[in-house]
């Protein structure tokens, strides 16, 4: 099945497969994710492309056992805390253990849903096991 | 600056009634709000409508079926704010003198709205509504901070709704009269580790509606004279890591401008009426709000301070947990609530001797933002 990108703008291609991508501000150092048309903080319009961490720790977590859109339930997402002082929202992989507020996390690529013969990709944290 | 009363409150029946339209319910509370004040409808000079879900032309459609038109009307959506922030225009017109008597009415549907069955999610387009958050697990991820991060026990999250459905009991308007334990809760459906449907506020359909007025026309009509002695919105500040889930920055600064505003402190309110959609938000809100010191949340609602009867009695309608939360009319809802309360006439919920009251709503989330993305606070006094 051919894998089609959930969102382009979130990320960068690497030797290493997916990359999630944020904008830098140079003056002022804050770094927005997804990326932005200017730094919130300071209004500069001049921002770098960064790469970020793919690891993290886990800021707090739920598994909605509901439908949300077209995700397959139980659907698992989570706040994130990267090294880069960025904050993100995230779908997680269920593991063996469960989750805890403070567990160091991976990001991997994985589907979020199939639809049409196609696997919409995307980012997902799992716990370093 | 004008001093504003509140002369007259009315609100709809509130439940699953798929067979009303929203502006029917609408109507029927600008109607119970004008008997209730006693007025003709056709004094009003201006009219805010609030409704969030599929809204167009909301108080004009409202007015028309209590025969009044061809007046300034105004339509208002802020998230779950909404109902709030109407009522808080209209305040402004008549507190900077731009007109001197007006209605605000908040209606909503939301077992016909085009999210019927789903849970409530963020704006279309946004990247966290995208990667699947909602109202409930956005709550849920407050909710496990709390727990992991704050020593709360599942109980402490769920007792604001064990007290909410106790309280709503007494309140003849509100959906489910019905008390509940925590097993009940623990028992009920699953929706975001670890919110249950009996940590949510359920599917509701409503309207309610407040005419606000100067002192000159309010001492005509009533002897009661419920004072707005503030009224305040604001929007979140940026996302920040350094911003912890559970202590945000939009609540303490929305509740320091109110008390301000006012020139009291959360020490002379007598009642709250607050943002209850799930049980861990009334349970956050006790130190975003004042209410107690940082950190003492959960000792403040284990000792049963917020009860009716309590030291400072939140959420005694019953709050969104019982009596539902139709979104454009939440807001308007509580300052009817409080003016009730205020007036002692609440029944048997009333909160004894009750001389100022708080009506607080939050909501809306977006990616870049601070959680939740708006507020609105009324403080009334009699």
């Amino acid at each position: 099945m051919e894998n089609v990108l959930f969102r382009k703008d979130l990320f960068k291609e690497t030797a290493e497969g997916y990359s999630l991508v944020g904008n830098k501000c140079p003056k002022c150092g804050k770094i927005a994710f997804p990326k932005a048309d200017f730094c919130t903080h300071c209004l500069n319009e001049n921002l770098e492309e960064v790469e970020l961490s793919k690891r993290g720790t886990l800021y707090s977590w739920t598994i909605t056992r509901v439908p949300v859109g077209k995700y397959p339930i139980p659907h698992a997402i989570g706040l994130i805390l990267l090294p880069e002082n960025v904050r993100m929202v995230a779908p997680l992989i269920i593991g063996k253990q469960d989750f805890k507020v403070g567990t160091e996390m991976e990001m991997k690529i994985a589907t979020y849903w199939t639809e049409n013969d196609k696997n919409i990709i995307g980012y997902k944290f799992k716990a370093i096991e | 600056m004008r001093d504003v009363y509140v002369i007259g409150i009315g609100q709809s029946i509130f439940g699953k009634n798929p067979q009303y339209h929203p502006i029917f319910l609408g109507a029927q509370a600008a109607k119970a709000a004008i008997k209730d004040a006693g007025i003709d409808p056709r004094i009003l000079q201006v009219a805010y409508g609030s409704r969030v879900m599929d809204a167009t032309q909301t108080a004009q459609d409202i007015m028309k079926h209590v025969g009044v038109a061809n007046i300034d009307m105004n339509n208002v959506e802020n998230a779950c704010a909404s109902g709030g922030t109407a009522v808080h225009m209209l305040w402004k017109d008549i507190a900077y003198g731009i007109y001197d008597i007006g209605i605000a009415v908040g209606c909503e549907s939301m077992t016909t709205c085009s999210i019927a069955g789903k849970l409530v999610g963020v704006a279309g387009g946004d990247l966290n509504g995208d990667l699947g958050i909602t109202m409930p697990s956005l709550a849920a991820l407050v909710a496990r901070r709390m727990m992991e991060t704050r020593g709360a026990t599942i109980e402490d999250i769920a007792r604001s709704s064990i007290k909410n459905h106790r309280n709503a009991c007494l309140n003849p308007y509100a959906q489910y009269k019905k008390a509940i334990t925590l097993e009940d809760i623990l028992k009920a459906k699953m929706i975001a580790d670890p919110l249950t449907t009996l940590h949510c506020c359920p599917v509701t359909d409503g309207g309610a509606a407040v005419i606000l007025c100067t002192g000159d026309i309010a001492r005509k009509y009533t002897t009661k004279l419920v004072k707005i002695i503030s009224s305040v919105t604001l929007s979140a500040t940026f996302d920040s890591t350094e911003e912890d889930l559970v202590d945000v920055e939009i609540m303490r600064s929305l509740a320091a401008k109110a008390y301000g505003k006012a020139g009291i402190g959360p020490e002379d309110l007598s009642l709250v009426e607050l943002h209850d959609a799930f049980s861990m938000e009334e349970l956050y809100s006790y130190e975003g709000l004042l209410l107690c010191p940082k950190y003492e949340g959960i000792n403040f609602l284990r000792s049963g301070a917020t009860e009716i009867g309590g030291k400072l009695p939140v959420n005694p309608s019953g709050g969104l947990l019982s009596l539902g939360h139709p979104l454009g009319a939440s807001g308007v809802r509580v300052v009817a609530e409080v003016t009730q309360h205020l007036r002692g006439e609440a029944g048997a919920r009333q909160v004894q001797g009750a001389k100022v009251g708080m009506a607080q709503m939050v909501g809306g989330y977006l990616t870049g933002l601070g959680a939740p993305s708006v507020g609105v606070i009324n403080l009334l006094a009699i």
